[in-house]
């Protein structure tokens, strides 16, 4: 590749998020000090798979960063009216009612109970066990089922939905002439199916010394040969947009059945004798051993049994509803991992790109 | 790009004098070439509720976007849009599971209520606490809506770096920009206001984010809590309707579903009879063949009758009788056989011929009675072999020889049940003890008039609520007082005939009585087709027995009715007690009768009885009457029984009351009513007359007291006072504590939210700087 910056290592998509100024500036930098400051400019692909605790380590960083700011940055910019809010902040916000409101739906089945009196707090106290629960098992399957579907398809054609990358934003100024005001945002390299950042995915040593090594990588796992690989990324480009939206349409449609799945599995009534008064359990935390092992055992008993109830319930429309139930949400993750993993286009090439694209290619444009 | 661009301007011609800057003109041909799509981008009507047209075209685009997006066509706006489908699908799933789940209609309904509530919430909470008060305040619609080009539907300040303000018309733009006060005479004023609605939106946006997890739950759970009795006051209505239509039916209408379940039913029990053909009809397939015929009809009576006749086809061909007695002989030890008299022997023989093995245990029992047991245990398991033995040695009855008569039997045993389920349901939506049914509703709704005839009230139901009974004797004593007596009597009276027009129970028992009349003659004369099961008409509808299935279903319904009804009664009863207490009749009248017993009369026992009359008024159940108030509580030695019971239901029982009614037109009636319940309460429960069949006397005596069945419990005598009100006062407590904390809370929110959106939209330093430029410049 033609290196028009002088900057090594840096490839022209690069650039393309960067505004003219920022560009002029990195190009006029000479000395070291200079360049690693126009490095740092660039958006980053955070790599999940560097060392074992990597995906841990850089989830939480990434999802503490995010919670942070949606409850403290965003709204204050947001209540301001400051020109400076995007729609990654709106979005960002989003976790705030949806972690309220499941607070608020476990205190609106148990904070008036302390105030019954003690037959009906006990009752209720059992019902609220459930509901607590799951509120909790909704949100954790959710989260946990999309990767039913997005794992698979990670290790068969090596497209990671979650390749998240950190991207830094240069503000405008809000009150002067106040200047280097910089934001982190974290997004998906694969959010969005219409415009996913394949700049970034150019020349990353990560994958390769090839440029194009990414690419070729994928384009392997989608079963093209070596002598095959000229212009992988042309290639593979529409491949992994087609995979990216039955994988996002899939692991969506699959991760609401099975929230709803484990909702149904909190509701089983092995969970009503579990006793989980966390004040009490949180003020023993020294004794961790003496307070959780006991806890977790008799949880995890209760869990096994309530599964088992779940499927296999005394009455036979319980029954019945909980295997269809569970039998949706496992149909549509088996279908979904069929239908993300199998290339429908091996022979003839994807159709994707061109039916989605808004121009039509085959035809001459006119700029005016 | 420059290339294209380059080919394309064919004649360039710019004149940049110093003299005057003039306009470039570029001559471009567009021979053959493609010219960028047409914006097509427009505002959709600014509107508070969408419309159900609109919401249906949607969701179909959003059915076609997933069949896209399944061949992986969608774009992110579909994918976005699939998501919230989604979603809710899922709830609804999720609903749908917990409904099923669920055995009452009321709860099943609530499952779908508060699915419902809680995407109305989450939609209702921004559009009335923001959107439609900044809408009105200062133009801008927040969740304005406009379509693409694409034609794709989107939100016009979703994204605060992409607003398309230039969508709206010049009039839209002065008409937002004078709501939110932007001074006409600024230059470049469109901006302004674009700026200015921009950043409203942007609050306003930030604001629903930042409410919506606190409204969304709270909102939802106070319409379900609000939503609760017309959903049930619904269901009630259309269970009423449909069992009703049902009943005049006489069963007989079968949809398309029941004449498949009969069909399925039919084909299923042919299979069993095939499959067990040759399988000899011993006890265990009695067992089974009486559960697959009448296992469905909910009746004891009914099950056990057709297990009889069928064990009795059993004895017409079995067996070597011999055989069996001379083994079971063999087995038993010389001993106890010479321990028996003749009559033990004559009845252990006809046992063993029987083939019964209780009756053999229950023989052996009393003749090696003592510590003795291990060895009879021993030798009842010694004959069921042996039984067992006999049975499949030896030529006897089997499933086959019956075949056809069997599969006739469960034809009409179908039949029946279809017809009897009918019945039964008609019974149990009115009066069952169940939620949800007529009788519990009805008891419901008058519960807060009769709280407040009993001027029971905030604190007290409070206090009631934890169970203090003394509260409820202090009360009953000041309205038994003076005037108060007369009122209450009369608040009471009216609660009966309010509850007796609703409820038209004579009406419902004759429907019942003939109803039950009805089915039960059409089974016998079904039955007597078939001579080898024509044994099970006795049981069925028998004018001499009692216990027929007939009696059965009449007296339940019965029972329940005076059973409400007795609660009304009760209550009057206990004013009655209270009253004649404050009179001092009730000392005479237990001085009198101690003294006829030939009993001291001592003060401290005369007081004791008062209490006792009391607290069995208050407290006192089905169960503690037919334990003759030997229960917990009560302890009440015979002769004292007799006294109280004497008090209490005897010839001086509601003498007040009937001065107090006098003056009344329905007063005859309701005396009349209260009469028929003092007897019927001293023939059924005191005397044990009529009525009280063997069964009932079972389950009231045996199962009640260990358990908390409550239609044993009540069904005679009614709730107990002190039941009811705890139970009422309970649930109004509870309820009222819950509204409070979350009617409170959203209350709050709302106000807070309503506040901070006043100040939303203000005036930015810039416009502010504009404006006094403006004014300075003139």
């Amino acid at each position: 590749m033609v290196n028009l910056t002088g900057v090594e290592n840096k490839n022209i998509n690069s650039y393309k998020i960067k505004s003219f100024g920022q560009s002029e500036k990195a190009d006029s930098s000479k000395d070291n000090k200079t360049k690693k400051e126009s490095q740092s400019h660039q958006d980053n692909i955070i790599l999940h798979n560097k060392t074992i605790f990597s995906p841990v380590k850089n989830t939480a960083k990434i999802q503490g960063n995010r919670l942070i700011n949606a409850f403290t940055k965003y709204p204050i910019k947001g209540f301001k009216g400051s020109k400076n809010a995007n729609f990654y902040e709106f979005l960002t916000m989003g976790t705030v009612p949806y972690l309220i409101g499941s607070g608020m739906l476990m205190a609106v089945f148990t904070a008036a109970s302390k105030f019954f009196d003690t037959p009906s707090a006990q009752k209720s106290l059992k019902v609220n066990k459930k509901v607590a629960l799951g509120v909790a098992a909704y949100g954790v399957m959710k989260t946990i089922s999309k990767k039913f579907i997005q794992i698979p398809v990670k290790l068969v054609r090596g497209v990671d939905e979650n390749l998240a990358y950190e991207k830094k934003i240069y503000e405008l100024p809000e009150k002067g002439n106040e200047d280097n005001l910089i934001s982190k945002e974290y997004h998906k390299i694969f959010e969005s199916v219409d415009f996913p950042r394949w700049d970034l995915l150019y020349g990353d040593s990560y994958y390769g010394k090839e440029r194009t090594a990414f690419y070729n990588k994928i384009a392997k796992k989608y079963g093209f040969k070596d002598e095959e690989l000229e212009q992988a990324d042309q290639k593979v480009k529409p491949k992994i947009k087609e995979t990216l939206i039955k994988t996002k349409l899939f692991s969506t449609l699959s991760s609401y059945i099975w929230a709803a799945t484990g909702v149904g599995i909190a509701m089983q009534k092995p969970f009503e004798n579990v006793i989980f008064n966390p004040k009490t359990r949180l003020n023993q935390y020294k004794n961790y051993r003496e307070t959780y092992t006991p806890f977790l055992k008799e949880f995890g008993e209760a869990l096994v049994k309530s599964c088992k109830e779940f499927v296999n319930n005394s009455s036979k429309s319980a029954r019945i509803a909980g295997r269809t139930l569970l039998g949706c949400a496992v149909g549509l993750t088996l279908l979904g991992n069929f239908l993300s993993i199998k290339d429908f286009n091996k022979d003839k090439g994807s159709k994707t790109h061109a039916s989605t694209s808004l121009i039509d290619e085959s035809k001459e444009k006119v700029m005016c | 790009m420059g290339n294209v661009l380059n080919s394309i301007i064919i004649n360039k011609n710019v004149n940049n004098t110093r003299a005057g800057i003039k306009k470039p003109v570029f001559t471009i041909d567009t021979t053959g070439k493609v010219k960028p799509k047409e914006d097509k981008a427009k505002l959709l009507p600014s509107r508070i509720f969408g419309s159900p047209v609109e919401y249906v075209k949607d969701l179909k685009q959003d059915v076609v976007n997933i069949g896209r997006a399944a061949k992986g066509k969608a774009n992110d706006h579909e994918l976005g849009r699939i998501n919230d489908l989604a979603m809710k699908l899922g709830s609804l799933g999720l609903a749908a599971y917990l409904a099923v789940k669920n055995p009452l209609k009321m709860s099943k309904a609530m499952e779908f209520v508060g699915f419902t509530t809680f995407f109305t919430s989450m939609a209702l909470w921004p559009k009335l606490t923001i959107q439609a008060p900044l809408k009105a305040r200062t133009g801008v619609d927040i969740h304005q809506k406009y379509i693409d080009s694409q034609g794709r539907k989107k939100m016009l300040y979703q994204d605060p770096q992409y607003v398309l303000t230039d969508l709206y018309s010049k009039e839209d733009l002065e008409k937002i920009g004078d709501k939110l006060g932007v001074n006409k005479n600024l230059p470049d004023r469109d901006n302004f206001i674009k700026q200015r609605a921009q950043k409203t939106a942007l609050q306003g946006n930030t604001l629903w984010m930042m409410t919506a997890g606190f409204a969304t739950p709270l909102m939802s759970a106070l319409m379900c809590n609000r939503l609760e009795k017309p959903v049930n006051y619904l269901i009630e209505k259309l269970n009423l309707r449909t069992s009703q239509n049902a009943f005049d039916n006489n069963g007989l209408y079968q949809g398309f579903l029941d004449k498949l379940k009969q069909r399925i039913a039919n084909a299923r029990f042919n299979k069993f009879i095939s499959k067990n053909m040759n399988k000899p009809l011993n006890t265990e397939m009695v067992s089974q063949l009486s559960e697959e015929i009448a296992g469905r009809a909910n009746s004891a009576v009914y099950k056990d009758a057709v297990a009889q006749n069928l064990s009795a086809l059993r004895k017409a061909f079995t067996i070597d009788n011999d055989f069996v007695i001379n083994a079971v002989k063999a087995k038993i030890p010389a001993s106890s056989i010479e321990a028996m008299n003749s009559v033990q022997k004559e009845a252990l023989e006809s046992a063993i011929k029987e083939g019964s093995l209780s009756k053999i245990a229950k023989i052996l029992a009393q003749t090696t009675a003592g510590g003795r047991r291990q060895e009879t245990q021993k030798l009842e398991n010694t004959i069921l072999k042996l039984l067992k033995r006999a049975e499949a040695t030896n030529s006897q009855a089997t499933v086959g020889d019956f075949a056809n008569e069997l599969k006739s039997l469960f034809e009409i045993s179908f039949d029946f049940t279809t017809r009897k389920n009918v019945l039964d349901r008609f019974i149990s939506e009115r009066v069952g003890d169940k939620s949800g049914s007529y009788i519990a509703n009805q008891w419901d709704r008058v519960g807060n008039q009769l709280m407040k005839a009993l001027k029971l009230k905030g604190r007290d139901l409070k206090a009631l609520s934890e169970g203090n009974v003394d509260l409820l004797n202090d009360r009953l004593i000041s309205l038994a007082h003076g005037s108060n007596y007369d009122s209450t009597v009369e608040k009471l009276m009216n609660l009966i005939n309010q509850y007796e027009e609703t409820t038209g129970e004579k009406s419902f028992i004759q429907k019942v009585q003939n109803g039950a009349k009805r089915i039960c003659k059409e089974v016998q004369n079904n039955l007597l087709k078939i001579p080898e099961f024509a044994g099970i008409t006795d049981v069925i509808s028998s004018e001499a027995q009692k216990g027929t299935l007939e009696n059965t279903i009449n007296q339940f319904a019965q029972e329940r009715v005076q059973g409400a009804a007795s609660s009304f009664y009760r209550l009057i009863q206990t004013l009655d007690l209270y009253k004649r207490i404050e009179q001092g009749s009730i000392k005479q009248q237990l001085e009198e009768l101690l003294s006829k017993q030939g009993q001291s009369i001592e003060p401290e026992k005369v007081a004791r009885l008062i209490q006792a009359c009391k607290d069995i008024m208050l407290k006192a159940t089905t169960t503690d009457h037919v334990e003759k108030l030997t229960t917990t509580g009560f302890n009440l030695s015979k002769e004292e029984y007799k006294i109280v019971m004497e008090v209490l239901f005897g010839d001086k029982a509601g003498e007040t009351i009937k001065s107090a009614l006098n003056s009344s037109e329905t007063g005859p009636k309701i005396m009349n009513g209260f009469m028929n319940y003092l007897n019927s309460f001293k023939e059924n429960v005191i005397n044990w007359k009529n009525g009280m069949t063997p069964d009932i006397q079972r389950r009231v005596l045996k199962d009640a007291p260990n358990s908390s069945n409550s239609a044993i419990r009540n069904n005679l005598v009614g709730k107990s006072i002190k039941d009811y009100v705890k139970d009422f006062a309970q649930q109004r407590s509870n309820s009222l504590k819950w509204l409070k904390i979350f009617g409170i809370s959203m209350a709050v929110l709302t106000g807070v939210t309503l506040a901070a959106g006043l100040l939303i939209g203000r005036k930015s330093k810039i416009e502010q700087q504009a404006e006094e430029e403006s004014k300075v410049n003139g």
